[in-house]
């Protein structure tokens, strides 16, 4: 008989959401600056680099809706088995990274 | 000084990859006994990766335009237009992965089959972007010297 639990902790669900989500957010950045140079003067007036923007902004998606996602659902967080998760993960991740290359 | 924030930096790097790999073998061998020390060797992935992460930012920002100028004057200019330009911003998926890293090791490992595969599939590309990361790094600093030696 099988005796292990199934399903993972409401935390690992929305950060590894909030990770294939600022992933790719990360990717659409990368793209906005390069087609734009208001937006990449804009992210250097920011903070002196817009690398340095570029990162707080990716850091604060994936801090903001992990939180937010664990929020979801009356405080249960959203819900997620951990095939799906992980096919978010390394889509969001591969896409993040192909928009990148 | 600039020699020893690099070398600090390369060094974070590689004890980041090297303590995944430690990570990925722990989970394949889980149990109730190593569980503490898979818990506490991710959030050292997590440390070593921000270490190197924060060293790197102050270098990029303060003193690598010299080497910039450097690279694109000399034979190999792709090593910032294509390695640089493509390291700045694939770190920081290396960045949100090892964040992401002690979170999914809070899960009962030893006794959760999805979360062990959830930690592997995530250790599994902290691996593969932390080589790539390195190795863009060795190409950049090549760059450097090969732009210094071509002057």
């Amino acid at each position: 008989m099988n005796t292990e639990p199934a399903g993972l902790s409401k935390y690992t669900v929305s950060f590894g959401v909030a990770l294939a989500l600022a992933s790719v957010v990360n990717g659409l950045l990368v793209i906005a600056k390069e087609k734009s140079p208001a937006v990449q003067a804009a992210m250097q007036k920011l903070t002196g680099s817009h690398w340095v923007t570029h990162v707080v902004i990716v850091l604060a998606v994936f801090a903001l809706f992990g939180w937010l996602f664990a929020r979801a659902n009356g405080g249960q967080g959203i819900k997620m088995t951990a095939n799906h998760l992980i096919r978010a993960i390394v889509a969001g991740v591969a896409a993040g990274g192909l928009i990148i290359v | 000084m600039n020699e020893l924030i690099l070398m600090a930096h390369v060094l974070s790097g590689v004890a980041c990859v090297v303590t995944t790999v430690w990570v990925f073998v722990d989970v394949l061998n889980a149990s109730p006994s190593n569980q503490a020390r898979i818990r506490r060797m991710s959030c050292a992935v997590a440390v070593f990766m921000w270490l190197a992460f924060v060293i790197a930012g102050y270098w990029y920002v303060f003193d690598y335009p010299a080497d910039k100028a450097v690279i694109l004057k000399g034979p190999w200019p792709f090593a910032h237009r294509f390695f640089m330009e493509t390291k700045e911003h694939l770190v920081i998926l290396l960045l949100l992965l090892t964040t992401f890293l002690p979170i999914a090791a809070t899960n009962n490992l030893a006794a959760n089959k999805d979360a062990r595969r959830v930690v592997l599939w995530v250790a599994g590309l902290i691996i593969l972007l932390g080589l790539t990361a390195e190795g863009d790094g060795g190409i950049i600093a090549m760059g450097v010297k090969v732009g210094l030696l071509a002057r």
